[in-house]
């Protein structure tokens, strides 16, 4: 158990900055998501954290101890890779007990350990097959069950489910949230789906071009997304975002709109538009407006509407439900 | 199976047994043969089997000589197989992992090492300034030295199909860098490894030029050299020297039957990534 401090962290590849001063602290126990486009930094962020990689400045603190000098072993820290990264020629049970053998522990606690972590991931009947008679969900697991039996104090997890199909995605999701309530670890996600981030997180860190963009809870970032950028990443559909006349003539540089705030009426409203396309999901459907004034608007509406393609209609924001940035 | 699709593997079948099985046949035949008869070169079953004469008489000539050949051979083979493999994966994985601009360099000098035929004279001054010359270890450096090259190259590019995330991995499991190769890469390998151990191990077992250059004197003979014990000037004893062949070809023949399979799947895994 762990709280992480990162003090101006910068990181130059030659003569490009990738980290452009990064100031954070994640507390004890916290679920952190690192969330951001491709390329933001996001990953080489954790690579600092975990020691793969060496901050170019600044300061990173595990548990009140200055860790950035200290190798990756030495921080207390065990991580998930994207492409799992399990040792193809060894069993899953040597797989999850690789770090303890390398530590030299005795036998039997190898064995009480790995079977402990086996336990709690459902991986006891699998302990004797390799890696590739694996299904990815399995994969997964025994790659979290290499993280869990070091016992670390931060969790550190590099897009671990971005591999998965989307079902296994969804449960993984849920085992992972539950890990988290069980160990109580400190825990660091990193992740460009804003889904994973949302559902997940207890505090978001959206980044952007190497700065930190806004920190908060899932909720906050949805209700006051401090930026455009945030705006239009955090919340699926994405945020309907004007510039130009359009966000003007509403008073800001930016004006955005959620597309669940934005009401549809077939006589009067703000703007009045056709529709050029409905994705019906079920229990709710997207309808894409092409609007002359404000180019193309989303809303979301009730699954079974009777609106229909090429229909005239008139779309509404709620009043205090609008974002204007100047 | 169409006629025709038989009839093309009877002729490939026809074609290859008349290549490959007729000479070792022919050794055999004469291996088999009286001195006289052999004399005649002829491609005949022998008219009298002198297997267990010519077979005593090929080991105990010069006071048992194949055997230290056998010795010799197996022990220059042996230390200079083991040393390219533990070299050749060693080297391969920093040239590829680090991309440095030494490394570059290095890798470029690896590449020459390939490229420039060696030279005898100045490398049996350089053996007789270190004082390797006509020694077994200087031998195995010697076959160490013309093999490095191609066995880096080889495990260079196998190692990059290799993913890095299982470096970091072993890293962040608290490996040394020793223990990250020792145990995580070096198992990896092995499809390769077991290719360069039958290429390097059959190509230097049979080695004849480079033992009669650097390694003269009696006590230093290795199997190829062996050839030499019935073939002089005024006599030749060509049942004895096939029969030597036979036996010196058996361990090679060996070697490749027990591995044939993994050379096969050493040759086309790291080809394609899977």
């Amino acid at each position: 158990m762990a709280d992480v401090v990162l003090k101006d962290i910068r990181k130059s590849f030659g003569a490009v900055e990738v980290i452009k001063g990064i100031d954070l602290t994640i507390a004890d126990g916290e679920f952190c998501v690192f969330v951001g486009p491709s390329g933001c930094g996001k990953s080489t962020l954790l690579r600092i954290i975990s020691g793969l990689e060496e901050a170019t400045s600044g300061t990173l603190l595990i548990d009140g101890r200055d860790v950035s000098e200290a190798e990756p072993s030495q921080r207390g820290i065990a991580m998930v890779f994207q492409s799992y990264a399990l040792y193809p020629h060894l069993t899953v049970r040597e797989n999850i007990g690789f770090g303890l053998s390398l530590a030299k522990r005795p036998k039997a606690e190898i064995a009480a350990r790995v079977g402990a972590a086996a336990q709690a991931l459902q991986l006891t009947d699998y302990l004797d097959r390799k890696p590739k008679a694996l299904s990815g969900g399995q994969r997964q697991r025994v790659a979290i069950g290499r993280a869990i039996v070091r016992d670390p104090k931060v969790f550190l997890f590099d897009e671990p489910l971005s591999n998965l199909d989307a079902a296994l995605r969804a449960q993984m999701r849920l085992e992972i949230t539950d890990l988290h309530a069980k160990l109580k670890a400190t825990m660091i996600y990193v992740t460009h789906d804003q889904v994973e981030a949302m559902t997940m997180a207890d505090k978001i860190v959206v980044l952007n071009g190497g700065r930190i963009e806004q920190i908060g809870t899932p909720m906050e970032l949805y209700n006051h997304p401090a930026t455009p950028f945030v705006a239009g990443f955090i919340g699926s559909p994405r945020m309907n975002l004007l510039t130009g006349a359009a966000a003007t003539r509403m008073g800001c540089t930016t004006y955005g709109i959620r597309p669940e705030h934005l009401l549809l009426s077939a006589d009067s409203g703000t703007w009045g538009g056709t529709i050029r396309h409905i994705e019906r999901l079920g229990a709710d459907a997207i309808v894409y407006l092409d609007v002359p004034e404000a180019g193309q608007l989303m809303a979301r509406t009730v699954g079974d509407t009777a609106l229909e393609l090429g229909q005239a209609v008139w779309a509404t924001p709620m009043a205090d439900r609008e974002f204007r940035y100047q | 199976m169409t006629p025709r699709q038989r009839n093309t593997g009877l002729i490939a079948t026809a074609a290859a047994t008349l290549i490959f099985i007729t000479p070792f046949l022919y050794i055999f035949f004469m291996a088999m043969k009286t001195k006289k008869e052999a004399a005649l070169f002829l491609f005949t079953v022998p008219a009298e089997w002198q297997f267990w004469a010519n077979l005593t008489e090929v080991i105990k000539a010069r006071n048992y000589m194949l055997l230290l050949a056998y010795f010799n051979s197996t022990l220059i083979t042996v230390g200079a197989v083991t040393l390219l493999v533990v070299f050749g994966a060693m080297v391969g994985y920093v040239l590829q992992r680090r991309p440095s601009g030494w490394n570059r360099l290095i890798y470029a000098g690896v590449l020459i090492g390939l490229m420039v035929p060696p030279a005898v004279v100045p490398t049996i001054w350089v053996l007789q300034g270190l004082g390797l010359f006509k020694t077994i270890h200087g031998m195995v450096l010697i076959q160490v030295a013309y093999g490095l090259a191609f066995s880096v190259l080889l495990y260079r590019s196998f190692i990059s199909t290799i993913p890095r995330d299982l470096d970091e991995a072993a890293i962040i499991d608290g490996a040394r860098p020793w223990q990250v190769f020792f145990r995580v890469i070096l198992p990896l390998l092995k499809p390769v490894t077991v290719t360069l151990i039958v290429v390097q191990s059959i190509a230097i077992f049979n080695d004849f030029t480079n033992p009669l250059y650097y390694l003269p004197g009696k006590e230093n003979v290795t199997v190829q050299l062996t050839l030499f014990n019935f073939t002089t000037q005024f006599q030749s004893q060509f049942n004895l020297l096939f029969m030597n062949i036979l036996l010196v070809t058996i361990p090679p023949l060996l070697v490749f039957v027990l591995f044939n399979r993994q050379i096969v799947a050493g040759m086309t895994s790291g080809a394609v990534k899977g």
